[in-house]
């Protein structure tokens, strides 16, 4: 009822303009703002035909031995820079999938480029320092936005019509880590709450 | 209990070393038992702080292992690329690099690589490292309980876990037996159901199972007491961590405790073997001990029993200690014993006064003779009486008469120094013969013998002339008994004496029988009161008148199996035995009787009756006589002899005066046998004198005895009495008599002493014959 009248909303505002924002916001179990999960959305279902464009930068940097941003959002085929902002010489690779690459010893000021061609989630980390875990979810649509501090993910300029959100999150209890908002389709500006599972110590 | 003070003594220091002993062994063995089973407990906890300790370093080595691995990145790699043979290859690699059971990769998806999945309940694994990504614990895979580790395999995210396993088996608990300082059993038991069994399955262990289920539901973490078929057991159970947490399953130590005490048993054992051969040393050092007191002690003992029959009883013992002064105590009074009984012996067999063998001592020696005498053999003893032994005593004292006692012994002994001489009474000597046969040569030998004895002797500065007579009795061994035969021998001595002779054999006729004395005398009694006693009369002729005068009357017994009995085989006993007055009252009363018959008869006598000195001063006797006499105006004469007048002269004399007083003459009877005192014919109111036949029957003969009887005859008749001779026995005699005045006579020539009816016939024929003044009677003795 109380999503019916959202949508509502969101519909009413989007009607002008054909499209509107998506607002998820993130919850554990607990209720507690889950950051870093990325919210998708497919109008129609569908991925978007031709070249995406995300507003960030499609980089990785290694400051502090952390990967930052702990999850970045590239598009399909997108080239992602991996500069090294520490004193430390970093190992960087990720072994999923199609978007497999290894970045061999790099030092400070030094950035490595890699191309990610196959949709999904490709987990990187360091083979120096282990505790150096980072995610880059590789989309095909255009509609992708990453929670932030406050669990809330806004995804702008959403069409109307029938729509598939996804929530994923490198921790969610689900296969691929990811699950599907029962959403199924938006009318102008929307806001959703999204509970998901974690699973315990964040692995 | 014990009769024998060896072995009590013995059983009871060896009993009391036992029981000692076995205290001690006891207690050793207490102390011992909780000790080992203190030792095994700790023992237990250490294994089990060591077991703690050896786990903790296997799951460090296995955790390191698996670290290791899943930070490799080419294994990372290959995990992540699902590269199976790679991942199996690298797990099995790492398992025979680590010497490991169990390697295997389970996946996030719950994939197994490296192992067979049908043997693993991947499920529960798979939730337990889901749960725990780091997890160790014991885990059963295929039935068999493991230690797993596991470790998560990041690339750069959770792919899945390597998990290593070791078997807890036989070998790992023989590893960790091996390590412990006691030889224990150590198990890994789980938990099936609601039993728990041990994993490897080699034992009944349902005991044990028992015993872990309860200490693992009580959390029991203290070692506990098992006791089983094949002993005691110290149990520990240990919890081990299930690798999911609920799976339990248990590590037990079993310590058999009969294993703790092995290394004791050769202390027990040695105890056991001292205590034995100490209790043997002690029981055979007491007994050696004891022996040594109990074999002065059995001796004492013995000595005393010998004591005790007399014999010699010396200890010999030779200690200081209390026993060897007990037993030289025992020893000194043993001989004093016996020396005081030598004395006691000595005075009960001595004269004290002369030191001569006694009464007793001759008797004993006598005995001893006549017990070895052969048949035919005879003890030859002689009483040896110093005659006039109240003149000797008072001429020279008692105690010089001792000595001269003493005197003769010793001379005995010097003629015949075989003789043994003992003293039997204050002046008799006895002398016991060494002879076998009394023979009629000894006499004339005694006789002249008797002569050297009777040489004067010399008592200080005087010289004593000494008298003996000498009786001798001779018995066989089946005679008389020693006392008997010196009873003879001093009766042979009184009849010497009485004889006149100086030695005289023992008489037995003479003596008649001593034994029957008693007898006669109650027989006699019975005489008096039933008549068998009665008077015969021997007439006295009056010299001047030519008549019968008078009677003396003299007793006879008429026994009923002896016949008739002359008066000095029974008077002079009654005299001795006091039944002289009742014998005399019944002569008094026969006379009577017998002078009233004559005086029916008509013949009027005077009837003499002899008075028995003892009886002379009996004033009693005398009043009674009197009283009789007048009663009956009969017409008696006493006559007594003058010595019964010496025994108590002031009553013997007021007893005559009264008599006298009375009318009844007194005549003195015996006169010259005996000491004829002119003193006392004086002081003796009589009427009459009797001439002793002694001088009678020699008158004709002897020029001097008819000097003497005259002179009698004349002194009497000064003195105002009438004399009687007696013993007139011839015709010459009683002529010569009536020419020296002689007033009476009376003996066998005129008249034998007869019964009255005879009396009676005699006295009427003289009275037919009469008047023949001064006849003289031709009748013959």
């Amino acid at each position: 009822m109380k999503i019916a009248s959202i949508l509502f909303v969101v519909a009413m505002l989007a009607g002008s303009a054909q499209a509107a924002d998506l607002t998820v916001a993130v919850r554990d179990r607990d209720g507690k703002p889950v950051s870093n999960a990325v919210v998708t959305v497919y109008p129609n279902g569908q991925p978007t035909k031709g070249p995406i464009k995300f507003e960030w930068p499609y980089r990785v940097a290694q400051q502090n031995i952390q990967f930052t941003p702990f999850v970045l959002i590239v598009p399909v085929g997108a080239e992602v820079s991996f500069p090294n902002l520490d004193k430390v010489r970093h190992h960087v690779y990720s072994f999923s999938g199609g978007n497999r690459f290894e970045l061999k010893l790099y030092g400070h000021q030094e950035s490595r480029s890699v191309r990610l061609p196959e949709v999904g989630a490709a987990a990187i980390g360091c083979n120096i320092h282990d505790q150096m875990v980072g995610f880059i979810k590789v989309v095909d649509t255009a509609y992708a936005a990453k929670s932030d501090a406050k669990g809330v993910a806004v995804i702008h300029g959403v069409p109307d019509g029938p729509v598939v959100a996804r929530v994923w999150h490198p921790y969610l209890r689900a296969a691929r880590n990811e699950t599907t908002l029962p959403l199924a389709a938006l009318h102008g500006a929307a806001r959703e709450t999204a509970t998901i599972e974690l699973r315990p110590g964040g692995h | 209990m014990f009769r024998r003070l060896q072995t009590k003594l013995t059983v009871l220091y060896a009993g009391l070393f036992a029981l000692a002993l076995s205290l001690v062994a006891v207690s050793v063995y207490l102390t011992i038992a909780n000790n080992a089973q203190q030792q095994v407990r700790r023992e237990l906890v250490a294994t089990g702080a060591v077991f703690d300790s050896v786990w903790a370093l296997r799951t460090q080595r296995l955790r390191d292992g698996a670290d290791l691995l899943s930070h490799d990145f080419g294994f990372r790699a290959a995990v992540a690329t699902r590269d199976a043979p790679t991942v199996a290859s690298a797990l099995t690699n790492l398992r025979q690099r680590m010497g490991l059971d169990l390697a295997f990769m389970v996946d996030v998806d719950g994939g197994v690589v490296g192992a067979d999945p049908g043997k693993i309940d991947i499920d529960k694994l798979w939730r337990a490292l889901d749960h725990e990504g780091r997890a160790q614990g014991v885990f059963v895979v295929d039935g068999a309980p493991y230690q797993l580790i596991s470790a998560p395999v990041m690339s750069p995210v959770l792919t899945g876990w390597i998990v290593f396993g070791a078997r807890l088996d036989d070998r790992e608990m023989t590893a960790l037996e091996r390590l412990s300082a006691i030889r224990m059993e150590a198990q890994v038991f789980d938990q099936r159901g609601d039993t728990w069994v041990a994993t490897d399955q080699i034992a009944d262990t349902k005991a044990l199972g028992a015993v872990v289920a309860k200490a693992m539901g009580q959390a029991i973490s203290e070692p506990t007491r098992l006791r089983t078929a094949t002993g005691d057991n110290l149990v520990m159970v240990k919890r081990l961590m299930p690798l999911d947490g609920e799976t339990p399953a248990a590590l037990v130590l079993c310590y058999p405790t009969t294993q703790a005490m092995a290394p004791y048993r050769p202390l027990m054992a040695a105890v056991i073997i001292a205590g034995v051969v100490g209790a043997a040393l002690v029981a055979a050092a007491s007994g050696a001990l004891s022996r040594d007191i109990a074999r002065p002690i059995a001796a004492l003992e013995d000595a005393a029993r010998r004591l005790r029959r007399g014999e010699a009883a010396h200890v010999d013992v030779r200690s200081s200690d209390e026993i060897g002064r007990l037993s030289d105590s025992f020893n000194l009074m043993a001989a004093e014993i016996r020396e005081r009984e030598a004395r006691i012996t000595e005075l009960a067999l001595h004269d004290a006064e002369t030191g001569l063998p006694n009464h007793l001592a001759m008797e004993r020696e006598i005995e001893a003779r006549m017990a070895r005498l052969a048949p035919g053999q005879q003890v030859v003893v002689a009483a040896l009486g110093l005659d006039r032994f109240s003149v000797l005593r008072s001429a020279i004292g008692y105690s010089l008469f001792t000595q001269l006692v003493a005197e003769i012994g010793s001379r005995v002994r010097v003629i015949d120094p075989d003789a043994v001489v003992g003293r039997l009474t204050t002046s008799t000597l006895c002398v016991i013969f060494p002879l076998t046969a009394l023979t009629d040569e000894l006499v004339p030998l005694v006789e002249k013998a008797l002569i050297d004895l009777a040489a004067p002797v010399r008592l200080g500065s005087e010289l004593v002339d000494v008298h003996m007579t000498n009786g001798l009795a001779a018995s066989g061994a089946e005679g008389a008994d020693a006392p008997r035969l010196i009873e003879q021998a001093m009766i042979a001595l009184d009849q010497a004496r009485a004889g006149g002779r100086k030695v005289a054999v023992f008489d037995p006729v003479a003596y008649g029988d001593p034994a029957g004395n008693l007898c006669l005398m109650s027989e006699m009694l019975q005489g008096v009161a039933n008549g068998a006693l009665f008077l015969h009369h021997q007439p006295k002729l009056d010299l001047r008148s030519g008549a019968i005068t008078g009677l003396e009357a003299l007793v006879r017994w008429d026994h009923p199996t002896r016949g008739l009995l002359r008066p000095d085989l029974f008077v002079g006993m009654a005299e001795e035995t006091g039944h002289i007055r009742a014998l005399t009252d019944c002569v008094i009363d026969r006379a009577i009787a017998d002078q009233r018959t004559l005086r029916a008869a008509g013949h009027d006598l005077t009837i003499s009756i002899n008075i028995s000195g003892r009886l002379i001063d009996d004033p009693e006797f005398a009043d009674r006589a009197i009283e009789k006499i007048a009663a009956t105006s009969a017409r008696f004469c006493f006559e007594i002899t003058e010595t019964a007048v010496i025994g108590n002269p002031d009553v013997a004399l007021g007893v005559l005066a009264r008599l006298n007083a009375a009318g009844i003459p007194v005549s003195i009877d015996d006169y010259g046998s005996g000491l004829s005192s002119l003193a006392y014919l004086k002081q003796i109111n009589a009427d009459e004198l009797k001439i002793d036949k002694a001088f009678v029957l020699s008158l004709e003969n002897d020029a001097k005895d008819a000097l003497l009887v005259k002179s009698t005859i004349d002194l009497a008749h000064s003195l105002g009495l009438k004399v009687t001779a007696e013993g007139v026995e011839s015709r010459e005699a009683l002529a010569m008599l009536q020419m020296m005045g002689c007033d009476l006579a009376q003996g066998y020539h005129i008249a034998k002493p007869m019964p009255l009816e005879t009396l009676m016939v005699f006295l009427n024929e003289r009275a037919a014959e009469t008047p023949l003044p001064a006849k003289i009677p031709r009748r013959a003795r």
